[in-house]
């Protein structure tokens, strides 16, 4: 880490006579993968990278230079080439200065040497996962085990200087029986055989919970959203509630300001950096500046947007601590989680759809927030509180404010997601909203 | 790269594959006429892939010391032998005579003389010519992007493949909405993109293009109605139908997903191994095509990541299920011969199976012949949100550009219809197709972690028969 630093320190002083700010930011990855195909392993991915990102400003010209090339003075060369460019680019509408070194005070227990060991043989976590489906009555299963090794180290002209590392797992699991499925997923900094046994066990038990098709007519239903459904909608309320997106026209914030009804009272959308369980765990941010948690959705009302120095220069605020030098990005989310359990909420919900997955979520239209997205695994129809069977590939189709607003109930137990479909990781509960529209083919 | 192919081989690898990659580009984004920033990127390193004890191992490096590598093969073949046990039947490579070759686009002008102010020139352009293209709707965001990308790769494996090759591609896209105080928003995303060089920037005629769809959206905006509640023909415009077969024959036709290899991430395919040849999906004009060698294009390359020689696949053959796409894993399991459909985003990807550039087969007839006999019906020529289940048969498009045809003729503009439909209802219900066959590029992804390659889709316009719309309330 000392060494890294010592190339951030020496970049930053051979380019700091010549720009306004230097920035280096450096990644290190060490990951193994193990992706799993009919119960067995299809192939094993290692990666050991390095990644350079430089940004330079002058005269508020602003030019960023990513490198996925291992040695960082590599970068010196590049920096070169495209010093001529500065000169001869206009005024970034963004830009802004560097801030000025803040303390960080830096996440604890975000680090856990059973990461790093179970790296050396990820077989046996991976067995664990399988056995977790199959005791549950699934056939074949498919998924990804992941673990990683992460090291962050920042440097800036203004005299910031700092590091952090952290380790993450990530394991998501689909266990298949005859023409049913269901899926689980988790992801943490922290390596639980219970929780990864469980990923199998649900996938499993959602797997197995029906063996009878039912017919669907679309129209409006109450549904049940599992976490891993809220967890991708979420994961576009977020990232809508950058500024930049705002900015670019990728968001349903553009309509609203801070102090705005947005959502039911009953919903809390938490931007959690600093939960240390959590895979995308920062003390500070891109540009240096102490990362904090923060609400953007506040019992229903619309808090807080998400800001870099840039962005929140541009709007006369100031930044949230959520620098990506362009585009500020949410960390972690949190679902404030309700007081049901989840019996309670099926019963809660009576007449409706249990959503046990969902994926491929688009937009017809960020500003208004229309948006449809698939379901997929386990998608259930209850009638008078009971499970009646599968209604199959049924679609959403709604809007962010209509489904922000419908929300009714959330449960109290809340479960660590990431996977494919869920990038920024989130703790989200089961989600029970009302009258949402539902749709299907009619050929 | 010999090097680490034999010492990959004396550690008990039966097939070693090193591929060097490199990746880099500038990029411009712009909003509303002014610079957000200017970008500078650069991907190189090494994958190595191996099968060991009929285990398959990658690892991947950018530290392009001696030592590193050697530390990266050894990890593909540890790793690889550490999780065997867990296997019940060994992974095995169809026999292929794979090539020993060297490749590269050439440009008209090359990449290196297309300059950032030239880009950011463009973008200011685009902003002014936009704004003053429309008059009843306010143009709050006019986004722009443009990217210039070079991939240069070198294969080498333990069977004697030896492939160097060289692509640059040109990328510009648009976001923009237009606000109108009663009617509300509308947002557009358009992109360009090929293989090629500066010479694209002219030939797209990018400002041009966006000023008379701003236009045209415009109308939309201001005046669209619904479209009509009873069943009607529809005809799909060549954007669409691009999308559409990108999503519903190319995706299912992939034999990894067939075989369930991406089972727990983008899915599995209603396609199976015994309907291939056989399953009747659609009526005899539904031909789709798949070909990485059409020249300019861009999912363009004549050797895929295994140094299998590239060829045009028929998907779907008038209506029946013809040829899945297959890298040498999936053709041994087939017994077939790979057609080489491996493809690795960077030299941190695993090559896996994907699509290069997919279209359905385009007719004789003009435009106008197609609607000529439409006595109520919908174009809907372009789109935002669409989406399709994990196997690929329900699958909805909701139109952005859109007009009601009537006694043969385009006539209002319709707003935010919506087509849902199956695999099957929509090849069964052809009517008609025109020859107008037209490319547009896509990013598609695919594979964990996620790889995001550059493709086309295309089509002609195609006429569907008396189908039931939905609309976006």
């Amino acid at each position: 880490m000392t060494d890294i630093i010592e190339l951030g320190r020496e970049v930053v002083s051979k380019l700091r006579s010549n720009y306004d700010d230097v920035a280096v930011l450096m990644r290190t990855r060490d990951r193994v993968m193990v992706k799993l195909w009919n119960t067995e392993p299809s192939v094993a991915q290692s990666w050991l990278t390095t990644d350079v990102a430089l940004l330079l400003t002058k005269a508020k010209r602003v030019v960023i230079l990513e490198f996925s090339v291992g040695r960082p003075e590599k970068v010196l060369k590049a920096v070169e080439k495209i010093s001529s460019v500065v000169e001869r680019i206009e005024e970034s509408e963004l830009y802004a200065p560097l801030p000025e070194p803040q303390e960080v005070k830096l996440v604890d227990e975000s680090f856990d040497v059973n990461v790093i060991n179970a790296m050396k043989d990820p077989s046996k976590l991976t067995k664990l996962m399988i056995e977790g489906a199959l005791s549950e009555g699934a056939e074949r299963v498919a998924g990804t085990l992941t673990l990683s090794s992460d090291e962050k180290v920042l440097v800036t002209s203004r005299g910031f200087e700092n590091s952090e590392r952290k380790t993450l797992i990530e394991a998501y699991l689909r266990a298949f029986k005859k023409e049913f499925s269901g899926h689980w997923a988790h992801g943490s900094t922290h390596v639980n055989e219970e929780e990864i046994k469980e990923v199998g066990k649900k996938a499993g038990k959602y797997a197995s919970i029906t063996n009878n098709k039912v017919d669907f007519q679309p129209g409006k239903y109450d549904v049940v959203l599992s976490p891993l459904v809220v967890g991708n909608l979420m994961n576009y309320v977020a990232f809508m509630s950058s500024a930049l997106a705002v900015l670019m026209g990728y968001s349903m914030f553009m309509k609203f300001k801070p102090g705005d009804k947005v959502a039911s009272e009953k919903l809390t959308l938490i931007d959690a950096p600093r939960d240390p369980a959590l895979p995308n765990v920062a003390s500070f941010d891109d540009e240096g500046v102490p990362t904090y948690n923060k609400p953007i959705i506040e019992e229903g009302i619309f808090r807080n947007l998400l800001h870099n120095s840039g962005t929140a220069a541009k709007l006369g605020v100031k930044s949230t601590g959520n620098a990506g030098w362009v585009m500020p990005n949410p960390w972690n989310l949190h679902i404030v989680p309700g007081d049901l359990r989840e019996d309670e909420l099926i019963s809660e919900l009576r007449n409706g759809v249990i959503i046990t997955n969902n994926w491929y979520t688009r937009l017809q239209n960020y500003v208004e927030g229309s948006f449809s997205t698939v379901a997929r695994d386990a998608t259930l129809l209850v009638k008078n509180g009971e499970v009646t069977g599968s209604v199959g590939r049924v679609r959403i189709a709604t809007s962010f404010p209509e489904l922000l607003n419908s929300v009714e109930g959330l449960t109290k137990q809340t479960y660590d997601i990431t996977w494919w479909e869920v990038r920024t990781p989130i703790r989200a509960p089961f989600v029970l909203a009302r009258s949402i529209n539902l749709t299907k083919p009619y050929i | 790269m010999n090097k680490l192919i034999s010492e990959g081989s004396s550690a008990g690898a039966s097939y070693v594959e090193v591929r060097y990659q490199n990746d880099y580009g500038v990029s411009v984004s712009m909003r509303n006429g002014r610079v957000i920033g200017v970008g500078s990127f650069k991907e190189e390193g090494i994958g190595v892939r191996v099968l060991v004890n009929g285990s398959l191992g990658f690892a991947a490096t950018n530290d392009l010391s001696a030592e590193s590598l050697r530390k990266t093969l050894e990890k593909a073949v540890s790793r690889a032998r550490s999780v065997a046990p867990l296997r019940k039947n060994a992974i095995q490579f169809s026999e292929e005579r794979v090539g020993r070759a060297s490749y590269e686009v050439i440009p008209k002008t090359s990449l290196e003389e297309v300059s950032v102010e030239g880009l950011i020139s463009l973008g200011k352009e685009v902003f002014d010519v936009l704004t003053k293209s429309v008059n009843q709707v306010k143009l709050p965001v006019c986004v722009f992007r443009a990217e210039t990308h070079t991939q240069e790769k070198l294969i080498v494996t333990s069977e004697g493949a030896y492939v160097r090759s060289r692509i640059p591609r040109m990328y510009v896209s648009a976001n923009l909405v237009l606000l109108h105080p009663q009617k509300g928003t509308l947002q557009r995303m358009k992109e360009f993109g090929s293989s090629g060089g500066g010479e694209l920037l002219d030939a797209w005629r990018p400002v041009d293009v966006l000023a008379e769809e701003a236009k045209r959206l415009e109308t939309v905006l201001v005046s669209g109605v619904e479209p009509p509640k009873e069943p009607v023909d529809v005809v799909v415009g060549s954007e669409i139908i691009g999308l559409l077969v990108h999503e519903s024959a190319g995706h299912p036709m992939e034999a990894d997903r067939i075989l369930g290899r991406e089972a727990a991430q983008a899915g599995e395919s209603y396609v199976k191994q015994e309907m291939i040849g056989k399953f009747r999906i659609g009526n005899e004009l539904a031909t789709v095509i798949e070909d990485p060698t059409i020249p300019g294009s861009n999912g363009f390359y004549l050797y895929d990541d295994e140094g299998v020689p590239a060829r045009p696949r028929y998907l779907y053959k008038e209506g029946v299920i013809n040829e899945a796409l297959h890298n040498r894993h999936t053709a041994s399991i087939f017994g077939v011969k790979s057609n080489a459909a491996a493809r690795a985003m960077n030299y941190a990807s695993e090559p896996i199976i994907r699509m290069s550039n997919t279209y359905f087969k385009p007719g004789t007839m003009s435009f106008d012949e197609l609607i000529e006999d439409i006595n109520v019906g919908v174009f809907i020529k372009s789109y935002m949100e669409w989406n399709i289940d994990d196997v690929r048969w329900n699958q909805r498009y909701v139109g952005l550009e859109a007009y009601l045809i009537r006694d043969g003729e385009l006539a209002e503009p319709v707003r935010n219809p919506v087509l849902e439909i199956t695999t099957q209802g929509f090849y069964s219900n052809v009517v008609a197709v025109d020859r107008e066959l037209k490319f547009y590029p896509g990013t598609c992804g695919k594979g964990e972690p996620s790889q995001g390659v550059p493709v086309w889709f295309g089509g002609p316009d195609v006429r569907i028969a008396k189908i039931r719309l939905g609309v976006v309330a």
